[in-house]
């Protein structure tokens, strides 16, 4: 029986050692080599002081190292906290300090990104991955294949034992880490693996960077099921053409990623050509796929299933829908029904359980979901809500909040509605809309602002922020891009600055988020 | 072409002006430019050189540095 997610990788070992685990452009490991290259990062780990429960950062691209970085730090016992090695320094600077991380593993791609990283080392004890003159000791990935010993070190690790952090974009200005164990990260490979029937034979597409949720299906998933998974390089995340080669040449069976990454294929026509029917099942997740291209895709993919995933990083996936071939393609696509071991609840603004077919929050109680957020007690609090033990229910039951605005359709299928508060999805990331009105406002210049969400054609949903500058003071765009870059990852930095004279409000006083959305479209 | 190229990243595409960039970077792989970034890139080719990037070309082996996007201009040059 496995229980955490280490034994994921030793049980496809012990089946199939031979077998491609992950591919990446023309290299591969075998479940055989991971084994080994697992144990071998655990035990230098080890040997360096890292203790159980430890935060060990993984500070690099998609590659084959990923998966090495992440079995390695779990078997170890330790806890695996993705960056993103393209998010500002400010950002990656707070990540290490609120997570006390001792230790980074990387790679020699990003030698120029550790370089100002290591500018301020902070908590930084050790760098695995590039052997340099830095302030802190580092070792090349070679030296710990040539050193250390191949043996399981065994560490006593339980299934509610803390596993990873995943980062998310925070209201108050500053990110906030998602906590999961082994058992809330193993419960969602084993019922993806069972929904999706993924076996041995699958080659699965991962599109996703590790530090974004929708990757656990491509490095939990499918490992525990014995298959293959091949991570997208960065290059062809970029190059639709290459991407559409990728497909065809590595002959994927299941594709996972944000809707966008499949419209730009559709629109540059780079489908048609292609013998694309190794593919299976497609799924994707992150934010709604526009049915008009939807139904595009499915004509020209006819062999495969298609599938709309959901679920906030905090549960991982909670419902599932399989489109129907003949769906409506004015209608947007359901959200679909929760899936097993979950439990949900549609609640109105008093907490109450909301009328069959009326509007409510989304409440979902599940095996894959989290413990709370990293260090902050009050937050977590105000994201769970306790069920009381009860006559009928002798045991509290703890739901994770989601914010998302959903009701139930006569089918019983989730719509999703829109969102309680200011988040909002671009390109498939999750932003928080205050913390880029927190971070423009950091600016000397700047008086005051209003940041909103602009519809897009291809991109679903851009930002636009409307700007008043103070007295005397006058910025550039590009200023305020560059600004906005220390703080903010890409995808977070508004596509469309506005000047302003003045920030329409609310009879309340509040920014008039609506309006300014309203006038965006006349402005532009 | 090339300081037309550099110019270009430089001032639009790069999130940092202080990041120094050789025609040998990988604008792909190393994060340096999104993909937003190598939409706009493509589309500034496009107006600069007065010619159409269609969809098949717009592979690794063409835009990976500023010198493949050279060569590939050369090639678009003597085709």
């Amino acid at each position: 029986m496995i229980f955490t997610l280490p034994q994921i990788i030793k049980q496809s070992a012990k089946l199939y050692p031979d077998k491609d685990a992950f591919r990446y452009g023309n290299t591969a490991i075998t479940y055989g080599e991971l084994s080994i290259k697992m144990n071998q990062l655990a035990n230098l780990l080890i040997s360096l002081g890292i203790k159980k429960g430890d935060r060990i950062g993984i500070f690099m691209g998609r590659s084959l190292e990923t998966a090495i970085a992440l079995y390695g730090i779990s078997n170890a016992g330790a806890v695996f906290v993705p960056l993103d090695p393209q998010a500002p320094l400010s950002r990656t600077h707070f990540l290490i300090n609120d997570c006390d991380i001792k230790c980074l593993i990387t790679n020699s791609a990003q030698k120029r990104t550790l370089k100002s990283v290591l500018a301020d080392p902070l908590s930084l004890k050790n760098i695995i991955g590039i052997e340099d003159n830095w302030p802190v000791e580092s070792y090349s990935w070679t030296t710990v294949f040539e050193n250390q010993s191949k043996e399981d070190p065994n560490i006593n690790i339980l299934e509610k034992d803390l596993a990873y952090i995943m980062y998310t974009s925070g209201t108050t200005g500053q990110p906030k880490g998602i906590m999961h164990t082994h058992y809330s990260g193993l419960s969602y490979a084993k019922l993806s693996k069972a929904l999706y029937n993924v076996n041995p034979n699958d080659r699965v597409g991962n599109h996703s960077p590790l530090h974004f949720d929708i990757s656990t299906f491509g490095y939990f998933t499918t490992p525990l099921a014995s298959a293959t998974t091949v991570i997208v390089s960065e290059a062809h995340t970029k190059m639709p053409a290459s991407l559409s080669q990728l497909i065809e040449k590595e002959q994927l069976s299941i594709w996972y990623s944000v809707p966008l990454a499949l419209t730009q294929l559709l629109h540059k026509g780079l489908l048609e050509e292609k013998n694309m029917t190794s593919l299976r099942w497609v799924l994707y997740g992150g934010e709604p796929f526009p049915p008009k291209h939807l139904k595009q895709l499915m004509g020209l993919w006819s062999q495969a299933q298609f599938s709309n995933v959901y679920g906030p990083a905090e549960v991982n996936q909670c419902t599932f829908y399989t489109i129907p071939k003949n769906f409506d393609e004015t209608q947007s696509i359901p959200l679909g029904a929760i899936w097993d071991n979950t439990e949900m609840l549609i609640l109105d603004q008093e907490d109450q359980i909301v009328k069959q077919g009326e509007q409510g929050e989304l409440l979902i109680r599940s095996a894959t979901m989290m413990q709370g957020y990293w260090k902050q007690k009050a937050l977590s609090q105000k994201g769970f809500y306790k069920m009381e033990a009860s006559a009928e229910s002798p045991i509290e039951k703890i739901f994770y909040r989601t914010g998302d605005l959903v009701r139930q359709d006569e089918n019983r299928n989730l719509l999703f509605m829109g969102r309680k508060d200011r988040q909002i999805k671009t390109r498939g990331y999750r932003v928080e809309l205050d913390e880029i009105e927190t971070a423009l406002l950091r600016h000397a210049a700047i008086q005051s602002v209003g940041v909103f969400p602009v519809k897009d054609e291809e991109y679903g949903q851009l930002i636009g922020a409307a700007i008043v500058l103070k007295d005397q003071h006058k910025l550039e765009e590009k200023e305020i891009r560059n600004h906005l870059s220390n703080f903010l990852p890409w995808y977070a930095i508004p596509g469309q600055l506005f000047f302003l004279d003045e920030i329409p409000r609310t009879s309340a006083g509040k920014v008039n988020h609506k309006l300014l959305q309203k006038q965006s479209i006349n402005l532009t | 072409m090339n300081e037309i190229l550099i110019k270009y990243i430089q001032e639009h595409l790069l999130s940092s002006s202080d990041i120094e960039l050789t025609s040998e970077d990988d604008l792909l792989g190393s994060g340096l430019v999104d993909s937003m970034g190598m939409v706009k890139l493509i589309a500034f080719i496009e107006q600069e050189f007065n010619l159409t990037v269609p969809p098949q070309d717009m592979v690794i082996e063409n835009f990976m540095t500023i010198s493949y996007i050279e060569n590939y201009l050369e090639q678009r040059k003597q085709a």
